[in-house]
């Protein structure tokens, strides 16, 4: 064990004892589903899913500091994608393929469209014209989606089939665990890129950046390309999970939950999104259960808006953040002490 | 409504999601007094009183420690859409209400083989009204002065004596009951009112605001016009296209010009 | 007698930088005290610790009996300090007019008396009384800041850096304009031209690093060269 542990933290580059607990979480996590029952499975195959639309949202808003309002159409875009494709040619493991290919070259194309008009302004205005035009853009997708009846149900949603491996929860479970840990190596080496290093200078000051010679537009491209995909990748196995695509995840809601993941988490840590997807889910599922205390429980939105607000205002670090700051503050005590 | 997002858009530099939910909120409230008093006017002067509240209440608590941030406003703002909208669902439930116009204007004037409504008249004379008050305030009044210089420097505005935050307050508290009014008068246009309106016309707003350029009252009113012919015009020829129309004008006007048409370029 | 404004051992922070570490001075009715030190000393934040603009950590600032320190900018201004900042403050988006009609708190009739002396002193400012001030050149802009420091009934006029940024010519200008009501009242004045401020000052002080260092009659610093070039920069002055 302790060579494996050399191994993790040698590709990882992190420091030993992290190792450590990331290999027990690895054990716990392969555990998990042998002794607990579906609707856990299931929540955290969700959370595992959604942490990747979430994680994509950090590349953004954490490591460049792009607001895109619209983020929300990759991720239900590539959904709707594999559904069309599994209704229309069958539920088959080359039509996924098929899918995957058509989202991810899809997704690339809009992001790079979307982003062609919403980094054109600098600034103040800039920063509301970008936010407005993604808008608009997740306003344009959900729209089409919701015209297009003859391949989406309109807003009633679409069921499909899906090919016969990932039927079985127990193993889905498994593939999202892989898919979450295979995806955050991904956006972690990304992150630590030369490119993911001028994303984070052009987050810090972009004017700066310029000046440096690094032509930010570009960057900012590849951002949301990248973004763009990853969260499509997720929306693709979030297909597989749930076996149903409705309009709602093209909504600005649904952009705002992945914006919610990484705030509650911790911007600009990736990691944040995680924790922040498991925080968010798990407390959408045990609220849910109080609704037969009160009605008001039921009104999940309401303590989805309350969160954000309160993070934003008092916890602008998040999870994350406010571990950190705990953390330095015990430091410096037991320095002193 | 679009007035109301301008003015704290150009003149406070603070973006506002919750306008969309102040519109709904006016809708279902002057819906509620209507239905309780059985006076329009009532009915309109509660939505404004609701929208003022709702403003203060906003500015205060969570617009106020963000002021010059722009990207915790955009989500803060969000955070208040999302919990205001669905109070909405909650007290007054998720299907639309129907709202009928008051019978004094419910009426249809014919002028030859042109049909008219009387609350379209109506309506066209309360946004002139409150387009020439805002103007008179902005222009000719103490207190358009301080919001004027305000823009430029909150802090100079200090320096002379004057307590902006009051101003600020008051400005956004303003934006919000006009959104609130067009809320009110919006309903019975459409004939019910549900809790899914408000982010559309958000966009509509924003759109409007961002075409005409922040903080420009003449810009806005420029605006809603040009898009009040586009989507007359794509409707006409082309309706499944409408909503499309407008999104892709602002798209364009936006990268071509990220101030606005008639933007005054606020300086921040 | 007693000072009219005293600073005590100012402290002041902009973000993280500790700018003002111990500001301490103090005003005489009737005396035009000139702040002198090199780039980035404090003088700027020194004045603006007196309004409450970049509000003091710690210390004391009194005006005429009266505690400044904590108050919001408002209440600070409005017990009697009229303050001219360096990029002058004018607003673009009014007219002359209304920019000194923006710093009148009471419009009642000695206000307007006062703001037509004043006007007399600027006549350049009545030609284009109502026209937006973003048509103004740099010196008009300097002179309608100074006049709107003196519309209200001001115990003190903080000046920062008038010469800044003007043709010598304009700095004669703006100098006479100093002169002619320096002995109507009490003024600070932050000057880097050295010849503006000898010329409009009683007595100095300078700061150097955030500290209030040396202090005396304007005659002293002016007579003792080697005092110029250790805290001013001034090379053969």
């Amino acid at each position: 064990m302790a060579a494996l542990t050399n191994i993790i933290s040698k590709n990882l580059t992190v420091k030993p004892v992290q190792a450590l607990l990331l290999f027990l979480l690895l054990v716990i996590l392969l555990i998990i589903p042998m002794i607990s029952g579906m609707t856990t499975i299931t929540l955290f195959s969700r959370i595992f899913i959604l942490a990747i639309f979430g994680m994509s949202y950090d590349i953004l808003r954490g490591f460049t500091g792009i607001i895109n309002l619209g983020h929300a159409l990759f991720f239900g875009g590539a959904t709707y994608i594999a559904g069309i494709l599994f209704n229309r040619v069958g539920p088959t493991l080359d039509v996924l393929l098929l899918a995957i290919i058509t989202a991810f070259v899809l997704s690339a194309i809009i992001a790079y469209i979307m982003g062609q008009f919403a980094f054109r302004g600098t600034g103040f205005s800039g920063v509301i014209a970008c936010a407005m035009i993604t808008l608009a853009f997740g306003e344009i997708v959900r729209h089409t989606a919701e015209t297009l009846r003859d391949y989406t149900q309109g807003a009633d949603g679409l069921t499909f089939r899906i090919p016969e491996m990932f039927q079985d929860r127990f193993m889905m479970y498994y593939y999202a665990l892989i898919f979450l840990i295979v995806m955050t190596i991904v956006l972690r080496q990304f992150v630590r890129s030369p490119t993911g290093r001028v994303l984070q200078a052009i987050r810090d000051n972009e004017q700066r950046a310029r000046f440096l010679g690094y032509d930010t537009k570009k960057y900012k491209l590849i951002a949301l390309v990248v973004a763009g995909m990853a969260s499509a990748s997720a929306g693709i196995m979030f297909a597989l999970l749930t076996r149903f695509a409705n309009t709602e995840l093209l909504t600005v809601q649904s952009t705002l939950n992945a914006l919610l993941y990484t705030i509650v988490g911790g911007t600009g840590t990736l990691y944040g999104a995680i924790i922040g997807t498991g925080f968010v889910q798990i407390a959408q599922n045990s609220l849910l259960e109080l609704r037969g205390i009160h009605e008001i429980f039921s009104r999940w939105l309401i303590f989805f808006g309350a969160i954000y607000v309160l993070v934003v205002l008092y916890m602008p670090k998040g999870i994350i953040g406010a571990f950190y700051q705990l953390h330095a503050s015990w430091q410096k005590r037991k320095k002193h002490g | 409504m679009a007035a109301g997002l301008s003015i704290i858009l150009g003149l406070l530099g603070v973006v506002n999601f919750t306008h969309g939910t102040l519109f709904i909120w006016g809708g279902y409230v002057s819906i509620w007094v209507f239905g309780l008093s059985g006076n329009f006017f009532i009915a309109l002067l509660a939505a404004i009183a609701a929208g003022i509240l709702m403003g203060l209440i906003f500015e205060r608590l969570f617009v106020r420690p963000v002021y010059g941030n722009v990207t915790a406003q955009i989500l803060i703002t969000l955070g208040l859409m999302t919990i205001f909208t669905d109070m909405v669902r909650l007290l007054w439930g998720p299907n639309p209400i129907p709202a009928n116009r008051p019978d004094f204007i419910d009426g249809t004037w014919i002028w030859g083989s042109v049909i008219i409504s009387q609350y379209r008249i109506f309506l066209i004379v309360i946004g002139v009204l409150v387009a020439i008050g805002i103007n008179f305030l902005i222009n000719r009044t103490r207190v358009g002065m301080i919001m004027r210089a305000g823009t430029q420097s909150p802090d100079m505005v200090q320096a002379m004596g004057i307590n902006i935050k009051v101003y600020f307050s008051g400005v956004f508290a303003g934006g919000a009951a006009l959104a609130a009014l067009g809320g009110a008068l919006y309903v019975p246009l459409v004939g019910s009112v549900w809790s899914g309106m408000g982010i559309n016309n958000q966009i509509l707003a924003f759109i409007v605001v961002i075409l005409g350029g922040m903080g420009s009252f003449y810009g806005s009113a420029v605006g809603s016009i040009i898009i009040g012919l586009t989507v007359a015009m794509v409707s006409w020829f082309y309706p499944p296209l409408t909503v499309y129309s407008t999104v892709i004008l602002l798209i364009l006007v936006l990268s071509l010009k990220p101030e606005g048409l008639f933007g005054t370029a606020v300086r921040r | 007698m007693k000072p009219l404004l005293e600073l005590k051992n100012i402290s002041t922070f902009i973000g993280p930088f500790h700018i003002l570490q111990g500001v301490s001075l103090e005003v005489y009715p009737g005396e035009a005290v000139v702040i002198l030190g090199r780039n980035g000393a404090g003088k700027t934040t020194t004045l603006r610790s007196i309004v409450g603009l970049q509000p003091a950590a710690s210390g004391q600032i009194t005006l005429d009996g009266v505690n400044l320190l904590g108050l919001p900018p408002y209440q600070a201004v409005r017990t009697g300090i009229g303050y001219v900042p360096e990029d002058y403050g004018i607003f673009d988006f009014l007219s002359v007019e209304e920019n000194l009609l923006i710093a009148m708190w009471i419009e009642d009739k000695d206000t307007l008396a006062r703001r037509d002396s004043v006007l007399d002193l600027f006549p350049a400012l009545k030609d284009s009384y109502k026209r937006p001030a973003s048509t103004l050149s740099g010196g008009q802009r300097q002179m309608l800041s100074i006049a709107r420091a003196l519309v209200n009934e001001n115990k003190i006029i903080l000046i920062d850096e008038p010469s800044k940024g003007l043709a010598p010519i304009i700095v004669e200008k703006v100098r006479d304009a100093l002169l002619k009501f320096k002995n109507k009242s009490t003024i600070i004045l932050v000057e880097q031209n050295f010849d503006m401020a000898c010329s409009v000052g009683d007595r100095f002080y300078i700061i150097n690093e955030g500290r209030t260092e040396l202090n005396g009659p304007i005659q002293e610093l002016y007579d003792d060269q080697e005092l110029q070039r250790k805290y001013l920069g001034v090379v053969n002055a």
